[in-house]
C-alpha cells in the first residue's frame, strides 16, 4: 500500500509539473502582453493633395502600456505617386522619438484606401495616457502626383455613425491651422494606434509555478500521510467516494448514452449532425439577413452553439436527475450527488463528440490551429464545473418546486440572449459591459474563441474570471444541494 | 450488529401538498402555511447482535418500512442515530433500478452497480446470475419485453448474489412461478445461514415464526414489544383477533 501511494503521488506531481510547463508554452506571449489597437474615426473627407511643404499635425493619447505602431488611412487617388513623406513622432515635451521618410511609390507601404503603418524601430514604453504628436510633411508633392489623408469625427457603432468629441488638443492641424468640418467641429485623421497592454503575470510565471508546485507537493505529502495512517480528511473522503462509486457512475453514464439514441436510425451520428445543422441554419440567418461582420463567423458561431448546447443539455438533464430517479432514491442508498454528476458527464461525452465537427470546420475554413488549442481542456473543464453547479441548484430546487422546469426554460433562453452566441459582443453598449461580463458563459465563449479564432490565449485575467465565475455557482450548488438532500425523500 | 438509538422520523406535511411556487406564495400570504407533523417513528431504540434474524411485525402504517429505510441509509432520521457494522444489502422492491430500454445483461451491470457491487465481482458472477434467473436467450432482449415474472426473477438473481453482513428484506420471499419460488426460498435461507444479520418485515406470521429468532412489534411508530418470536406473535395475533 505504501509503495502504490508513493507512486500515485509521484505521478500526480509529475502531471502537475508537466501541465504547468505545457501551459506556459501554450499560452505564449499572451501571458506577457495583449495587443490592442484603437478604433479609427470613419473617413468623412480628405485633406486634399498633400503638396510640397504642406504638413499635417495630429496629436493622440495612447491607451496602451506600450506604443507599437500608428496607422494612417490614406488615398493615392488610384495612381502611383513619387512623393516622399517625412513622418515625425514627438512626445509631449517635443522630443523627437522617431522620424522616417516614406517613398509613396513603395507598394509595400502605400496602397490606395489603406493604412500607412508607421512602426518605430523600438516600441515606446510607458506610453499609457501620454500624448504623442505625429507630423506628416510632403517633400516633393506636386498637384497630380501626391497622396492625401482621410479625416473625420464619427465612429461606426454597429448600425449608425456616432459623433466623437475631438478636443482641440487632439484635433488635426493642416499647415498649422486647425481643421474643422462644415459644422465647425474639430476633426482627426483616421488614425489607428496599436500597442500592447503588459501583464505582470508572464514575468513572474515561473515563481508562481514553483510556489504552486511546492504547495501541491506539500498537499500530496499530507494526503499520503493521512491515507497511510487512516486519518480522516475531507479531501480524501471525496477521493475515496469517487473511487468507490466510479463503477456506478460509469454505468449511469453508459445508460444515459445508450438510451438517448436507442431506436433512432442515425443514433450517435446525431451528436455530430445536431450542432452542424444548427450552425448551418444560424449561419445563413445571421450572415445574410443580419449582415454580421464577425471574422471567421462559422467558427465563431459553431463554438458558441456547441458550448451553449452543452450547457442547456446538461442543466436540463440535471434538473430531472433527482425527480426522475425517485424510485431509486426511495429504495437504495447512493450519494445523491451522483445523479446530477453522471448526467453532466454523459452530456460531456456529447460535447466531446460535437468537437469533431468543430475540428472539421476548422480544417475546412483553413483556420490556423496553434499551440493555444492545448488550453481547450481548461475552458471545457470550467464549462463542465459551471454546468454541474447550476445543475445541482436546479436538481435540488426541482424537488421542492416543480415549477422550476418551466421557469428554467425561460431563464436559460434569457441567458442565451445575454451571451454572444451568434452576435458580436461589440453591439453591447459600453455602459452595460461591466454587468455583461459577469455572465460565466460570456467568459467561456470569449476564452474558447480566443483560442480557436485568434489562435492565442486570452489575457491572464481571463483565467481568473473564468475560475471565479464558474467556481462560485459550483460552490453555491454544492452548498444548496448538501443542505437540502436529506429532505428530498419527503418530496419525491 | 445494528444499534438504533432513539430514532424519530417526522414527516412535515403541509395541509395541502404545496408543490409550486404560486401555491406556496398564496398560502404564505393567506397565513395558511401550517404544517401537520406526522410522526412515523418515535423514540425507537433496539440492538441486534451479529447473526440474529429479527422479524418486524405490525399493522399497515406502523412504521415498518420507514424503519427499514432508516437502517439502510435511504432516510436520515429527524432525531437519533443508527450504528451499523458491515455491508448492508437492502432487498426493498426488487427491480426498481431497472431501465426498461436496456437489455437484461446491461441491466445486470446497472442494477449491480446500484447495489454497490464491484465490476470484477459482477463479471465473475455474471454467468451465475443468468443461470439462476433462467432467462436464457432473453437476457439479450430489452427488459420492456419481459413479463413481470421474468423481471422479478432477474432482479432476485442480482440481489441475492452476495453474502451480506446485514440483509434487509421487505416481503419478497416469493417471486416467480412455483419452481422459482422454491429456488428463491432456498437461496434466502442460504443467505441467512452464514451468520448474516437479517431484518425481515413480513405480514406472514408463519414465515416469521419459522425464520426469526426475535421479533419487534411496531405499533403507530412506537415499539409495542420486543422479544421471543412465538410469544410476541401470539400477542400480535390475539390483538388482531379482537
Amino acid at each position: 500500500m505504501k509503495n502504490s501511494t508513493i507512486r500515485i503521488c509521484a505521478i500526480l506531481m509529475a502531471v502537475f509539473l508537466l501541465v504547468g510547463a505545457i501551459f506556459y508554452f501554450a499560452a505564449g506571449d499572451s501571458l506577457y502582453f495583449t495587443p490592442s489597437s484603437s478604433k479609427p474615426v470613419s473617413g468623412k473627407g480628405n485633406v486634399g493633395e498633400l503638396l510640397e511643404g504642406m504638413s499635417l499635425k495630429q496629436s493622440f493619447t495612447c491607451q496602451t502600456d506600450t506604443l507599437e505602431s500608428v496607422g494612417l488611412l490614406l488615398a493615392t487617388m488610384d495612381r502611383t505617386n513619387t512623393d516622399v513623406l517625412k513622418i515625425e513622432l514627438t512626445d509631449e515635451a517635443g522630443t523627437l522619438l522617431f522620424s522616417e521618410e516614406v517613398n509613396t511609390a513603395d507598394p509595400s507601404r502605400v496602397q490606395n484606401n489603406a493604412q500607412l503603418v508607421i512602426t518605430p524601430r523600438e516600441s515606446i514604453e510607458n506610453a499609457k495616457g501620454k500624448t504623442y504628436t505625429l507630423t506628416v510633411t510632403s517633400l516633393h508633392g506636386v498637384s497630380g502626383n501626391a497622396v492625401t489623408f482621410y479625416y473625420g469625427n464619427t465612429v461606426n457603432a454597429g448600425r449608425a455613425n456616432v459623433a466623437v468629441d475631438v478636443s482641440e488638443k487632439d484635433a488635426l492641424y493642416v499647415n498649422g491651422s486647425i481643421k474643422t468640418d462644415e459644422a465647425n467641429l474639430f476633426c482627426s485623421l483616421c488614425l489607428t494606434v496599436a500597442g500592447n497592454n503588459l501583464h505582470l503575470f508572464g514575468s513572474i510565471y515561473w515563481y508562481v509555478y514553483a510556489g504552486a508546485a511546492l504547495l501541491f507537493g506539500l498537499l500530496l505529502v499530507y494526503l499520503a500521510y493521512c491515507h497511510l495512517k487512516e486519518k480522516k480528511n475531507a479531501i480524501l473522503e471525496i477521493l475515496y467516494s469517487f473511487k468507490r462509486y466510479r463503477f456506478l457512475t460509469k454505468q449511469l453514464v453508459a445508460r444515459d448514452f445508450k438510451t438517448k439514441y436507442k431506436r433512432s436510425v442515425l443514433g450517435v451520428l446525431w451528436s455530430f449532425l445536431n450542432p452542424l445543422l444548427t450552425m448551418s441554419i444560424q449561419y445563413v440567418v445571421f450572415s445574410t439577413i443580419f449582415k454580421s461582420d464577425i471574422p471567421n463567423f462559422s467558427i465563431y458561431l459553431l463554438s458558441g452553439i456547441i458550448c451553449f448546447n452543452f450547457f442547456n443539455e446538461a442543466t436540463n438533464m440535471c434538473l430531472m436527475s433527482i425527480v426522475g430517479n425517485a424510485t431509486l432514491i426511495n429504495k437504495v442508498y447512493v450519494p445523491k450527488y451522483i445523479y446530477p454528476f453522471s448526467r453532466t458527464l454523459s452530456s460531456s461525452i456529447n460535447l466531446l463528440l460535437s468537437l469533431v465537427p468543430l475540428l472539421i470546420m476548422l480544417l475546412i475554413t483553413r483556420t490556423p490551429i496553434t499551440l493555444a488549442i492545448l488550453l481547450l481542456p481548461f475552458v471545457l473543464l470550467m464549462l463542465f464545473l459551471f454546468s454541474y453547479g447550476v445543475g445541482l441548484i436546479l436538481a435540488a430546487l426541482m424537488v421542492f418546486f416543480r415549477d422550476t422546469q418551466f421557469l428554467w426554460g425561460i431563464v436559460s433562453m434569457l441567458l442565451m440572449y445575454l451571451t454572444p452566441v451568434f452576435y458580436p459582443e461589440s453591439i453591447i453598449p459600453d455602459r452595460f459591459m461591466s454587468v455583461y461580463r459577469l455572465n460565466p458563459m460570456y467568459q467561456i465563449l470569449r476564452f474558447i474563441r480566443s483560442i480557436l479564432v485568434d489562435g492565442k490565449s486570452p489575457e491572464p485575467m481571463s483565467y481568473l474570471y473564468c475560475i471565479l465565475l464558474c467556481g462560485v455557482p459550483l460552490l453555491i450548488g454544492i452548498l444548496v444541494f448538501r443542505k437540502s438532500q436529506n429532505k428530498f425523500i419527503f418530496n419525491l | 450488529m445494528i444499534k438504533a438509538q432513539n430514532i424519530t422520523v417526522c414527516y412535515r406535511m403541509a395541509n395541502d401538498k404545496i408543490s409550486s411556487i404560486k401555491e406556496y406564495l398564496v398560502a404564505l400570504m393567506k397565513h395558511k402555511l401550517k404544517y401537520d407533523e406526522f410522526v412515523a417513528l418515535q423514540d425507537v431504540s433496539f440492538e441486534i447482535r451479529r447473526g440474529e434474524v429479527v422479524g418486524i411485525i405490525g399493522n399497515n402504517g406502523a412504521g415498518k418500512s420507514t424503519l427499514l429505510k432508516v437502517i439502510s441509509g435511504i432516510l436520515t432520521p429527524t432525531k437519533g442515530s443508527v450504528e451499523l457494522q458491515g455491508n448492508v444489502v437492502p432487498m426493498l422492491e426488487l427491480g426498481s433500478g431497472f431501465d426498461f430500454d436496456l437489455t437484461g445483461s446491461e441491466n445486470i451491470f446497472l442494477n449491480g452497480a446500484i447495489l454497490g457491487y464491484s465490476e470484477s465481482f459482477l463479471k465473475s458472477k455474471y454467468d451465475e446470475i443468468v443461470a439462476f434467473s433462467e432467462l436464457g436467450e432473453f437476457i439479450n432482449n430489452p427488459v420492456r419485453n419481459y413479463s413481470s415474472g421474468m423481471i422479478m426473477r432477474l432482479a432476485f438473481s442480482i440481489a441475492s448474489q452476495v453474502n451480506p453482513d446485514i440483509l434487509i428484506v421487505d416481503e419478497i420471499l416469493a417471486v416467480g412461478d412455483m419452481a422459482f419460488q422454491e429456488k428463491s426460498h432456498a437461496r434466502m435461507t442460504e443467505m441467512m445461514s452464514h451468520g448474516t444479520t437479517v431484518l425481515l418485515v413480513s405480514h406472514n406470521l408463519d414465515q416469521v415464526r419459522n425464520l426469526c429468532d426475535r421479533v419487534i412489534w411496531l405499533d403507530h411508530g412506537h415499539i409495542k414489544a420486543v422479544g421471543d418470536t412465538q410469544e410476541i406473535c401470539d400477542q400480535y395475533y390475539a390483538s388482531n383477533q379482537r
